[in-house]
């Protein structure tokens, strides 16, 4: 917990810490800050350029698009954390247990994760958002499964190197089952460098959850996702460049925040050799 | 892309694009056009088996007869023709001299060859009226028939009837169409690729271009490219850019800005399209006419007009184009929106308005599927049409399918309702898309209903003259719609852009669109 | 070396059966019959069963697989059902413009990343460094997609020094090399800095000032040198994601390579043709890979040694 303060005590960090958490907030209270909805059309008013009244204009229902994208706020941002949480999580187990059993599991574990790691991970989504279908769920289990590969890898690494240390000896002769071990000494001591690893992958995530969304194939409207505003918004590209300008660059500054707020928190553990291992 | 180059080595040339534009390659005579986005994936221009081709079938195949803009019929391949006073045989004297792309030459047992094979494909209804097909000499054609068929003439015209070389046909099995194609058409076939482009050349050979051009051959452009761009913006960038000529269908969103670029022109012509709304009528809770004849209610079609096609063109109030006589049915069948009307009815039915503003009946909400199609204009206004159904009160998810593949997912007959369009400008579309005998697809709606099918067969076979079809299928068309089988919603009409500094159009355009006949008057300055 | 590379060519075999596998397995989990689109109207389950038949889509799963793979090997990829070609026609139409691409924009990424690595090492925690590597992460930070539409607004329509799309000339290819390539910037030149900064407080390079060299010497002839060892191995890994930009940025430019003829055949259920791009993807990947280890063993004196 203190070095996430002292990550935030950083100026780069202050300053991303604070976007991220204005993120957080805005995607929370998108209702209360809003005086318009985000799925109540008004063509007359379509494709209005900011103003006073609409100040990212409107999109091409007349929607308002600062609100559209609050709301989209919402969806990108819990696709992309829920995605990256349970890949963490299901590549914790999966990493643990065969960094720490070793043998024929482990062997058939790192084949499956070098195999798909070095495949693109917009291939692996794409692929399984076909099988699963378009959707938030259908993303959501795509981008999992994406990054799967990279907690699993990291998390191993990480077990590999501390298995060896004196006090997990101790640990063992002192008569700890294996799964005490594994969740009492282990997991914590790989915990940090996978979650900074995990909260620069949200940022990936994020735009992935895009490309995505870019495909069509994220959140179906109405309901907005930053990605789906872009896909529709590449239609009026020409007429109004405005409905995919401001998405891409709340995507952007999202996760150039993630990441700059990341690197403050990699010098804050000084975790940055760990990180290499993998 | 080559003319753009050329343009930037002129304009720009110390431009960084100079260093990249290198030696343009300049090909005389060749154009790209766009093809319209409803004409995007047809999947084979073998013309005999599809239910869908574009403008590119009517180069590489030429017709019998031929259709003008005021619905009037002239030679094509057939140079005349006399029709039996009571309508049960037709003798057609065929051109002479006619090639076919592979060097066959075109005569009467071609023609007849050609004419046989319709009987076990989707297309069989063109042919279904002819008994018997002869071929006494080479130039004479003599079809003795089963039953009037008033519109052996528009049959025989249209793109579907394209004459194709029986014994390429035959050769190239399933792959005709896709990777062969042999017409006698003013191009051959060079390439092509699904949902992307068709490369077309000139057949130098071509001396008998029908009545409608002044040119009747070889064509001047040498080498057409035919683009499928789904994104109407994109299509729209490239006229503007000059990496096209021509794009046959712009959106009605990007007139006003084609109007402000200088180089490009735009023409009007009358449309052939509607767009509508089917809806399954087996499947709950569209299986309750009260249902569908409310969510057809729920449809503004003013609203749309105004707002997604920019007040070009005109509402649907019916499933005909406006230029077909049976399309004047009487004002009780017209659709038109009625918001109030359509709550009152889902009231009646028993969907209560939830607390969300969507209807529930027995704890079970109204919320449907809603398909549509990739292109972007579909997508656009299903986005519209799910929140005119919001608001009286029936909830939808949008499925997006692939422009190519939405057909086959109909297959499947699992679509709820979907938004979608047909090009056509005969009465018999309606027997097409309602027919009981065509479920899935093209009967989206899954339509079969006793009443209907005896008008269909009264409209297709039972009628001896023009006026008694046109009274046969008004009956019929009135019929279908009282069965809200789909909801009417608009009709466009055929916006062409071109660049003038580069395309010469024809005085006067002929035909009922851009087709074989306006593009033999054409040509391209370099 | 030449035994190395041997090596590790053999291991790829049992490594492309078990991708081949994945990807055969990923196809057949699609829902969607290939066999709607060659139905006609109205047709019963008698001729779906003939049309299945004939596409040998009726046997047992394993048997497609051995059957496909086995003629696979003699490269035949089978006939595409929707476009109705062979389906190694249209993977070799499209494969070198996805090449040339993905290589161009490597190249790119890799030239232009190590050139502001270098110069932000050299101006480490200055005003340049920070704007560089501040530069940098933006460019790894916008979707490629989003990226690449607004390189096509502003140098394609407002500056129309460009073309908007397609797939004719060098030209064509400036834009999509810019859009993946910005992204890999960031990377090389984020690794190169680091890499150099660690470089440079190794003992050689103390002696070497010691000596008296001149320090920009130094640090181009000996500390770029060690420095560019981890740079080969990001960039090998980072292959797949230049494959994977491509995909993406090709759709956006709407350039007819292996990713638009993936996208395309996957919304279309052209399953024998999205089996091939995927598995020349992963062949691409595995290739470009191997190429990384082998390139970063000849330049790493270390691994040298461990390999005589």
């Amino acid at each position: 917990m203190t070095a996430i303060w002292r990550a935030f005590a950083t100026p780069k960090g202050s300053v991303a810490g604070l976007w991220l958490i204005l993120l957080v907030g805005v995607a929370l209270f998108a209702p209360l800050l809003t005086a318009f909805q985000y799925d109540v059309q008004n063509l007359k008013g379509a494709f209005q350029p900011p103003s006073a009244a609409h100040w990212l204009g409107t999109d091409e229902f007349g929607r308002d698009l600062l609100t559209r994208m609050m709301y989209g706020a919402r969806t990108s941002l819990t696709v992309s954390s829920v995605a990256i949480g349970i890949s963490v999580l299901a590549g914790m187990i999966l990493g643990a247990s065969a960094g720490y059993f070793g043998g024929w599991f482990d062997r058939a574990v790192t084949v499956i994760v070098d195999l798909t790691w070095s495949f693109p991970e917009i291939l692996v989504a794409l692929m399984l958002v076909a099988i699963i279908g378009p959707g938030v769920t259908g993303t959501m289990v795509a981008i999992s499964v994406a990054y799967l590969a990279q907690f699993t890898r990291l998390t191993r690494a990480q077990i590999m190197a501390i298995k060896g240390e004196p006090y997990i000896e101790a640990a063992r002769s002192l008569g700890g089952t294996d799964s005490h071990i594994v969740l009492h000494h282990l997991i914590p001591n790989a915990l940090a460098p996978v979650l900074v690893s995990a909260m620069l992958a949200t940022g990936d995530a994020i735009i992935l959850e895009a490309t995505l969304g870019f495909f069509g194939l994220g959140a179906q409207p109405p309901t907005p996702s930053w990605g789906g505003m872009m896909s529709s918004g590449t239609a009026q590209l020409f007429k109004a460049p405005w409905i995919i300008l401001f998405p891409g660059l709340a995507v952007a500054t999202t996760v150039i925040a993630i990441n700059l707020y990341g690197d403050a928190l990699i010098r804050a553990l000084d975790i940055r050799a760990r990180l290499r291992v993998a | 892309m080559t003319i753009s180059l050329r343009k930037t080595a002129i304009a720009a040339s110390v431009s960084l694009a100079a260093l990249f534009a290198a030696v343009p390659m300049v090909f005389a005579q060749e154009a790209i056009f766009v093809l319209p986005a409803a004409e995007v994936g047809v999947p084979t221009y073998n013309v005999v088996a599809t239910g869908n081709t574009n403008t590119g079938a009517s180069l590489i195949y030429d017709t019998l007869t031929v259709q003008d803009a005021d619905q009037s019929y002239h030679p094509g391949l057939a140079e005349s023709w006399v029709e039996a006073p009571d309508g049960m045989s037709w003798i057609f004297t065929l051109k002479t001299g006619v090639k076919f792309h592979n060097g066959e030459p075109f005569n009467a047992a071609a023609a007849a060859a050609w004419l046989a094979l319709y009987a076990t494909t989707d297309n069989s209804y063109m042919t279904a009226a002819i008994d018997k097909i002869e071929a006494p000499d080479d130039v004479t054609l003599k079809l003795t028939m089963k039953y009037p068929e008033p519109n052996l003439l528009y049959n025989l015209s249209s793109s579907f009837m394209g004459v194709v070389e029986p014994k390429a046909y035959a050769a190239a099995g399933e792959n005709y169409g896709v990777t062969v194609a042999v017409g006698t058409g003013p191009y051959k076939l060079e390439s092509f690729t699904i949902g992307s482009e068709t490369v077309l050349v000139r057949n130098e050979d071509y001396t008998w271009g029908s009545s409608l051009s002044e040119n009747k051959g070889p064509a001047k452009i040498a080498r057409i490219t035919l683009r499928e761009i789904p994104e109407d913006s994109t299509a729209f960038l490239e006229l503007k850019t000059g990496g096209v000529d021509m794009l046959l269908g712009v959106a009605t969103d990007f007139l006003g800005e084609l109007a402000k670029e200088p180089t490009i022109t735009s023409l009007t012509l009358p449309g052939q399209e509607v767009v509508y709304m089917p809806f399954n009528v087996t499947k709950a809770p569209f299986d309750d006419i009260k249902v569908r004849q409310a969510a057809a209610l729920a449809v503004n079609q003013q609203e749309i007009l105004d707002s997604v096609y920019g007040g070009v063109g005109s509402v649907a109030n019916q499933f005909l184009i406006s230029a077909l006589p049976e399309s004047k049915v009487a004002p009780e069948y017209l659709i038109s929106y009625d918001p109030v009307k359509a709550a009152a009815l889902l009231e009646e039915a028993g969907w209560v308005m939830g607390a969300d503003g969507v209807r529930a009946k027995d704890g079970v909400p109204l919320s449907i599927t809603l398909w549509t199609q990739s292109d972007s204009v579909f997508r656009r206004l299903t986005e519209v049409v799910q929140a005119e159904l919001k608001a009286v009160g029936i909830a939808s998810e949008i499925t997006i399918f692939d422009s190519s593949m939405i057909r086959d997912q109909y297959k499947t007959g699992e679509q709820l309702a979907a938004v979608r369009s047909y090009f056509w400008n005969n009465a018999d579309i309606v027997d097409w898309f309602f027919g009981g005998d065509r479920l899935g697809y093209p009967n989206i709606s899954m339509f079969n209903d006793s009443k209907a099918e005896e008008l269909r067969t009264k409209a297709m076979t039972g009628s001896a003259n023009q006026a008694e079809r046109i009274a046969n299928f008004t009956a019929y068309h009135e019929y279908v719609l009282s069965q809200f089988p789909m909801a009417p919603i608009y009709q466009p009409v055929q916006n062409v852009g071109y660049n003038k500094d580069r395309v010469t159009m024809p005085a006067v355009i002929r035909g009922t669109s851009i087709g074989a006949a306006t593009i033999m008057d054409m040509s391209v300055t370099e | 070396m030449l035994a190395y590379t041997i090596r590790r060519l053999l291991l790829l075999i049992p490594v492309f059966l078990a991708v081949s596998v994945i990807i055969f397995a990923i196809i057949h989990l699609i829902p969607g019959d290939p066999v709607d689109s060659l139905l006609k109207v109205g047709s019963g389950p008698e001729q779906r069963a003939i049309i299945t038949a004939r596409y040998g889509l009726d046997r047992p799963l394993y048997e497609q697989y051995f059957i496909w793979l086995g003629k696979l090997l003699s490269g035949d990829m089978g006939t595409a059902i929707v476009a109705k070609r062979p389906v190694l026609g249209l993977v070799m139409q499209a494969a070198p413009l996805s090449l040339q691409l993905s290589g161009l924009a490597l190249l790119f990424s890799t030239v232009v990343g190590l050139f502001f690595g270098v110069v932000a090492a050299l101006n480490r925690d200055r005003a340049l460094d920070q704007v560089i590597m501040a530069g940098v992460l933006l460019g790894s930070t916008v979707p490629s997609f989003w990226l690449g539409l607004l390189l096509i607004l502003a140098f394609a329509v407002e500056l129309p020094w460009f073309p908007v799309s397609g797939a004719r000339g060098w030209a064509s290819l400036v834009l999509p090399v810019l859009t993946i390539g910005l992204g890999g910037t960031a990377l090389v030149a984020r690794v190169t800095r680091v890499a150099m900064t660690e470089a440079a407080q190794r003992d050689f390079v103390m002696l070497l000032h010691a000596k008296g060299m001149p320090p920009l010497r130094i640090q181009l002839r000996h500390v770029l040198r060690h420095a560019l060892i981890p740079v080969v191995t990001i960039l090998a890994l980072r292959i797949g994601w230049v494959l994977g930009g491509a995909v993406t940025v090709e759709v956006v430019f709407a350039r007819p390579g292996l990713g638009t003829l993936l996208i395309k055949s996957l919304n279309q259920h052209d399953y024998p043709v999205v089996q091939a791009c995927l598995l020349m993807l992963a062949i691409a990947v595995m290739l470009g890979t191997l190429l990384g280890d082998i390139l970063q063993a000849a330049m790493d004196p270390r691994v040298r040694a461990a390999l005589q």
